[in-house]
C-alpha cells in the first residue's frame, strides 16, 4: 500500500464522472471538478442537491458507485488511508465523546493522524483560537461560534493540504461568521486548497475562488463568482428572478429553480 | 473583518504519511479509556451493581434463607454475569448508539482509523472493564464469606500453582464471557438504530440473556426451566465460570458451555457486524 503521498503537482483535487447512488436514489449524478493548489472552491446548491454526498464520497463515508477520486495523485478509493491523511474534515455537525475535554478531543485526533501533541503544544493551538482558557471544558459546553473553531482547529490539526468543510458558517451570528471566515482565509494563506459547501451567496462571494452550482446530483456551471454573474446575466430565467442588477443569488435561483426543496 | 491578527497559519508540510496503525490504535484507546472512567453508569454498572447482587447471594440473611441458586461458584459466577451483562447490554450498547446518533463515529470515520480500529478499541476496553469487576467481585466475595477459587474442590488443601491456576482460568474465562455479551450488546446496537429504543429493548433482552441462567443450577421452576436456563447466554457463561473458578470440578458440561458460549458469540458478532449502521439513519 502507498504509505507517502506523491510530490505535489497543482492540483489538490481531482473527481471525474462520480456517481452516488442510496438504492434508487441517484444522489451524485456524474460530478467531475478540479480544485487547484492554494484554491477555496465553494460548492453551491438547494437542499438535497448532492452536496453533502459529493463530500461525503470524497471523505471515505460512502461508497461511489463509480468514478475516480484523487487527492494530490492519492487514488481515495484505492488508498483510503493515505487520501484520509491528506485531508481535514469539518462535517456539517460535529460531536465528539461528551466525556472528553477539548484538550483531550485535540490531542485523540492529531493521534489518529499520527501528530504527537504535548500538553503545552494542545494549549498553544486552543490559545490561537481563543479557546486557550476552555481547555478543561467538554465540547457541549462550548458556544456555537467555540464549537466550529474547535472543528476548524481539528480539521487541520495534521496541516492537511486540502480541508473540506461542509456548511461551515450555518447557524453562527454574523461576527462568529466573519471571524470564521477570516480562518478560512488564514488556511488558503498557509498554502492549502479549500472545498466548502454553502446556502450563503455572502460567503461564497466573499471567500470562494470559485463556485460550481449543483442541482439533481450535478453540476450546472463552474467559474467565480463574477464570472458566473457574467456568464447568465442574459439567461431569461436569471432575468425573471432578478430584482435590478444580477446578483449571485438570482443566478442561483435562476438556474435551480424556485420551488422549496426539503 | 474581525481579529484577522488571531489568524495564524502554519504552512503545510508535504509529504504526508499515512499514520501508522500502533499510532492510531494508542489514540483511540487513551480516548475510549478516559471516556470509560469517566462514564458514571458504566462505573455503577461495572461494580457497584454486581458487588450489591454479590452481597445479597452471600451475606444477606434473607437471601440466604430465601434463596437456594447453587453452590458458592455458581453465586460468585452469577455476580460476575451480571456484572459483565450490564456492561455490554446497558451500558456498551447504549453509549455505542447514543455516539452514533450524535455523529462521534462519523467524524472518526473521517480520520485515517480504519473502522475495525474504532470498535476494537471500544471492545478492549469493555473487555478491560470486565476483567477489573472479576477482580472486584472475586475480592469483595472473599471479604464478605472468605471466599476463594477452590473452596470446595475435592483435593486436599489445595497449593498456590491451584489457585494461580484457578485465577488464570477465571479471567480467560471472563474474556470468553466478555466476548459472548459485548457480541450480544454489538448485536442489539446494529438490529436497533435508537438510542432510547436501545435502552427498553436492552431491559427487555436482560431478562432471557443474563436473568434467566441465574436459574441454571436451580429446579425450582422445574427441570425443563432448569435445561432451558442452564443453557441460555446467561446459564452457559455461569456454567463456565463456575468450572473455571474450580478447576477441578471441570467437566463435560464446562466443555459444553465454553461451545455452546462460543457460538453464541459467532452468532451475535455476525449479526452486529452486518446489520451495523455507522451513522444515524
Amino acid at each position: 500500500m502507498t504509505s507517502e503521498a506523491p510530490p505535489v503537482t497543482g492540483l489538490a483535487l481531482q473527481v471525474k464522472d462520480l456517481h452516488v447512488s442510496y438504492g434508487a436514489k441517484r444522489a451524485v449524478d456524474g460530478v467531475s471538478l478540479d480544485i487547484n493548489e492554494g484554491e477555496i472552491f465553494g460548492l453551491l446548491g438547494p437542499n438535497g442537491a448532492g452536496k453533502t454526498s459529493t463530500l461525503s464520497a470524497i471523505e471515505g463515508l460512502v461508497k461511489p458507485t463509480s468514478g475516480s477520486i484523487l487527492i494530490r495523485q492519492v487514488d481515495a478509493r484505492a488508498h483510503p488511508g493515505l487520501a484520509k491523511a491528506l485531508i481535514g474534515v469539518q462535517l456539517q455537525s460535529t460531536s465528539f465523546q461528551s466525556e472528553l475535554k477539548i484538550s483531550e478531543i485535540v490531542k485523540l485526533y492529531a493521534g489518529l493522524y499520527g501528530v504527537p501533541l504535548t500538553k503545552p503544544a494542545i494549549v498553544e493551538r486552543l490559545t490561537e483560537i481563543h479557546l486557550g482558557d476552555e481547555a478543561s471544558r467538554r465540547f457541549s459546553q462550548l458556544s456555537g461560534g467555540q464549537q466550529k473553531r474547535l472543528s476548524l482547529l481539528i480539521a487541520t490539526v495534521h496541516d492537511p493540504p486540502l480541508v473540506l468543510l461542509d456548511e461551515p458558517t450555518s447557524g453562527l451570528d454574523p461576527q462568529a461568521r466573519r471571524q470564521l471566515w477570516d480562518r478560512i482565509e488564514g488556511i488558503r494563506k498557509s498554502g492549502r486548497s479549500i472545498l466548502l459547501t454553502t446556502h450563503s451567496m455572502e460567503e461564497a462571494q466573499s471567500v470562494c475562488d470559485r463556485v460550481a452550482i449543483m442541482d439533481n446530483g450535478k453540476i450546472l456551471t463552474v467559474d467565480t463568482p463574477a464570472g458566473l454573474i457574467e456568464k447568465h446575466k442574459d439567461d431569461p430565467n436569471v432575468l425573471a428572478v432578478a430584482r435590478g442588477q444580477v446578483t449571485l443569488e438570482d443566478v442561483f435561483i435562476g438556474l435551480t429553480g424556485r420551488e422549496v426543496r426539503e | 473583518m474581525s481579529e484577522p491578527s488571531a489568524v495564524k497559519t502554519r504552512s503545510v508540510s508535504p509529504p504526508l504519511r499515512a499514520p501508522a496503525l500502533s499510532e492510531i490504535f494508542r489514540a483511540l484507546l487513551e480516548a475510549d479509556f478516559t471516556v470509560q472512567l469517566r462514564n458514571n453508569r458504566a462505573l455503577l454498572l461495572s461494580f457497584a451493581l454486581p458487588v450489591v447482587v454479590l452481597y445479597a447471594l452471600f451475606a444477606s440473611p434473607a437471601f440466604k434463607r430465601a434463596i437456594v441458586l447453587g453452590d458458592p461458584e455458581f453465586k460468585v459466577a452469577a455476580a460476575l454475569t451480571l456484572g459483565m451483562a450490564s456492561i455490554a447490554i446497558l451500558g456498551y450498547s447504549m453509549t455505542v448508539a447514543r455516539d452514533r446518533e450524535k455523529g462521534v463515529f462519523q467524524r472518526l470515520r473521517v480520520t485515517p482509523a480504519p473502522t475495525w480500529v474504532i470498535m476494537a478499541s471500544r471492545l478492549l476496553v469493555q473487555v478491560a472493564a470486565n476483567l477489573a469487576t472479576a477482580l472486584v467481585v472475586l475480592v469483595a466475595a472473599h471479604l464478605f464469606v472468605g471466599y476463594t477459587v477452590f473452596q470446595n474442590a475435592d483435593s486436599n488443601s489445595p497449593g498456590l500453582e491451584d489457585y494461580l491456576v484457578a485465577y488464570l482460568l477465571t479471567f480467560i474465562c471472563v474474556i470468553f464471557s466478555s466476548a459472548l455479551f459485548l457480541s450480544v450488546g454489538q448485536a442489539l446496537a446494529g438490529l436497533v438504530q435508537s438510542a432510547d429504543t436501545l435502552n427498553a429493548v436492552g431491559r427487555i433482552a436482560y431478562l432471557p440473556l443474563f436473568a434467566l441462567g441465574l436459574f441454571g443450577q436451580s429446579t425450582v421452576f422445574g427441570t425443563t426451566f432448569e435445561l432451558i436456563s442452564r443453557w441460555s447466554p446467561g446459564g452457559t457463561v455461569e456454567t463456565l465460570l463456575s468450572g473455571a473458578m474450580n478447576p477441578a470440578s471441570w467437566n463435560s458440561d464446562t466443555w459444553l458451555a465454553l461451545a455452546a458460549s462460543t457460538v453464541y458469540t459467532v452468532v451475535f458478532a455476525g449479526i452486529g457486524i452486518r446489520w451495523f449502521q455507522w451513522g444515524a439513519r
